[in-house]
């Protein structure tokens, strides 16, 4: 007989697992970008610049597009300025002008606030043109393959085959100068970047079984293209749109600045360098502050964008 | 390697067909009549006749295109109305000034960057590597053209009276008489009597000086061109810089680096023979691709810094609506940028026998 005793096992006890904290992708990646320093830096300036562009009527001291001539307390030679503080010694009797005045004698400061407003909403607008028309080619590239995949890449090919400037600077010359044509000389460039990425993540995600059982379902091609293939090929385009909303900052402030973006007297950054570029030996300030303006801006933008790179690579598990 | 190359060539072909087309129809597109566009608003019909029948615009557009192809395969590009020359003779004058820039920027983006990206991967997260890096995003941010303004001002005046001053604008001093190689070496007794090609390399200022073992030429060349080359090259020397890094970092962490540690190699042979030279494979394409930031960079720094090259002719030719001259660069510098890809896919190929398997 079998002296151990054993103890009775309770057979249909439950097994509690212990409760998985939700997560998801997005919550994952917001995570790990609070935890990214530079990501957070990146964060902040473009929440800075948000705000400042949304209130920028409160936040500018003078009308942007004000001469201060005959305006009171304004005497002696205006155009060019310097800066003038008083709580950093500017004499008191001076009217104040944190950033000086420009060769129109208008506010810097003031110029280069409500600049935020129009070099944000060329960013963001290029961009979402060029990812709507850039994702749309490539998808269909993608997805439909054979002649029109050809057609369609062959054609972003020659497009990037010109330094991206240069096409830009060669489109608004068709179009005519301005703002409105540069911003769309700047989406229509970047249309390639787009294109080519969302046609590799059609190509790698429309052979996975999900789509293949979609398809077996019966629904129709537009169907699968935009409810199924579209949302999970979004992680580089999201990426490579927040650093090409920097790039297109940039470019459209070169393209006002060789004088065919933004025309006189909107307030752009690179128009203002533009319009100082002369005076860069006299009056440097008038030089100095839109381009920092710029370089802030588009700062921003990439810190933010590397930080969602590396959150987003699947291939750094650091989660 | 040979077949390679053929692909390489062959693949080519279109692109540039591709970029002829695209600046055929930049003439063709743009809104109002062209007659009037080039010879002014006050061209009478017959002039405007005339014009259409000499340039051919009365043809159906295939036969234009075809007329347009061939005149430039010739190496004719009609002639600028500013300037009133061939603008083939322009292309040959400027190109120099922007050769020189955008290989004297690359030089500096490499000398600078390769070595700032290694020491940065080597000392992970140290206050050389956080600088580097902090720098290296700094820098790709920074518009160009603001860059050359600021550094302008910084060399130029408020350094003027000590050892760092720097000329703001200019390729030479005014009056600086530069003999050319080919009358040193008593090939053509002066510029009238030279070959285009001789000139073309005369005018390379760097070049001529080491034909002419001329010293001080090639010293106050170097002088005039530091400033625009440091503001070109900044955006490339950044992106050089990161590129290196994270690659290095990469190679560092091999299997293989591990063994020539443990073989008892000097640390220095390690990073250098084991880890540096299995990462420059892509540093090699992030140069290539540099080569499109070079070119915007000429474009907008020439004016700057007063230098007649490649990219200033055409901003002019934008400002003043010639638009011949916009289409002659605009399809010289595409080519150029098609061709430095070109070499850069070939020396790729070069460099990794896995690519030219494909």
């Amino acid at each position: 007989m079998d002296a151990t005793t054993t103890r009775p096992v309770k057979l249909n006890t439950p097994v509690l697992a212990p409760k998985a904290p939700r997560s998801s992708l997005w919550m994952d990646t917001g995570k790990y970008l609070l935890r990214n320093r530079s990501a957070v830096i990146g964060m902040i300036l473009i929440s800075l610049l948000i705000v400042i562009a949304l209130f920028a009527s409160v936040i500018a001291t003078h009308d942007p597009l004000l001469p201060m001539i005959g305006q009171p307390g304004h005497t002696g030679r205006l155009p060019a300025r310097a800066p003038c503080i008083h709580l950093l010694g500017c004499p008191a009797a001076e009217p104040e002008h944190y950033l000086g005045l420009d060769l129109n004698a208008r506010d810097i400061f003031s110029r280069l606030v409500y600049g935020t407003r129009v070099s944000l909403v060329v960013g963001f607008t290029a961009v979402v043109f060029s990812i709507v028309s850039g994702t749309l080619l490539g998808m269909i590239a993608g997805y439909a393959g054979a002649w029109i995949d050809n057609l369609i890449m062959r054609l972003m090919d020659v497009l990037l085959a010109f330094p991206s400037l240069l096409l830009a600077i060669v489109i608004v010359t068709i179009l005519g100068s301005g703002l409105q044509n540069a911003l769309l000389a700047i989406a229509i460039v970047t249309i390639p970047v787009y294109a080519r990425l969302a046609r590799a993540q059609v190509l790698m995600v429309k052979e996975l079984d999900y789509v293949t059982a979609t398809k077996s379902l019966g629904a129709s091609s537009g169907r699968i293209l935009f409810f199924h293939i579209f949302p999970n090929s979004l992680t580089p385009l999201i990426v490579q749109g927040t650093l090409g909303i920097g790039t297109a900052v940039l470019d459209a402030a070169a393209l006002s600045f060789i004088g065919l973006g933004a025309q006189p007297p909107i307030a752009e950054w690179g128009a203002m360098l533009s319009e100082a570029r002369s005076y860069v030996f006299t009056a440097p300030h008038m030089v100095f502050f839109p381009g920092l303006a710029i370089m802030l801006t588009v700062l921003g933008f990439n810190l933010l964008g590397d930080g969602l790179r590396d959150a987003l690579d699947p291939r750094l598990n650091r989660i | 390697m040979g077949l390679f190359i053929l692909r390489r060539l062959l693949l080519a072909i279109p692109v540039i067909f591709g970029i002829i087309l695209i600046t055929f129809l930049l003439q063709r597109l743009i809104p109002g009549d062209p007659c009037r566009a080039v010879l002014g608003e006050r061209a009478t019909d017959e002039i405007c006749d005339a014009f259409f029948a000499r340039m051919g615009l009365n043809e159906p557009l295939p036969v234009q295109f075809l007329l347009y192809t061939g005149n430039i395969l010739r190496g004719d590009f009609g002639d600028s109305l500013r300037y009133g020359r061939a603008i083939s003779d322009l292309m040959a004058e400027r190109l120099p000034v922007t050769i020189e820039l955008g290989l004297i920027a690359m030089v500096f983006a490499i000398v600078f960057g390769v070595p700032l990206g290694i020491i940065s991967a080597y000392y992970r997260n140290s206050a050389v590597d956080v600088g580097t890096m902090v720098g290296a995003n700094i820098g790709v941010s920074m518009p160009v053209f603001w860059l050359g303004l600021m550094l302008a001002y910084i060399f130029s005046v408020a350094l003027k009276d000590t050892i760092f001053v720097l000329p703001p604008s200019g390729r030479l001093p005014a009056g600086y008489e530069v003999i050319p190689f080919f009358v040193s070496w008593g090939i053509a007794p002066d510029v009238n009597s030279a070959s285009a090609g001789l000139i073309f390399l005369s005018r390379l200022n760097f070049l001529n000086a080491a034909l002419t073992l001329n010293l001080d030429l090639f010293f106050t060349a170097l002088r005039y061109m530091i400033l625009p080359a440091v503001a070109v090259g900044t955006i490339p020397l950044a992106i050089i810089a990161r590129m290196t890094r994270s690659s290095v970092l990469e190679t560092l962490g091999q299997d293989y680096v591990r063994t020539a540690r443990s073989k008892g190699l000097a640390e220095i042979f390690v990073v250098m023979n084991h880890a540096v030279r299995n990462a420059l494979l892509p540093v090699v394409t992030v140069i290539g691709l540099n080569f499109s930031l070079l070119i915007s960079g000429a474009v907008l720094t020439e004016t700057i810094f007063g230098l007649t090259g490649v990219g200033r002719t055409l901003v002019d030719g934008i400002t003043t609506r010639d638009y011949n001259l916009v289409q002659g660069f605009t399809i010289l510098i595409a080519v150029g940028f098609v061709m430095i890809n070109l070499a850069v896919d070939i020396l790729y190929g070069y460099l990794d026998p896995r690519i030219r398997m494909r």
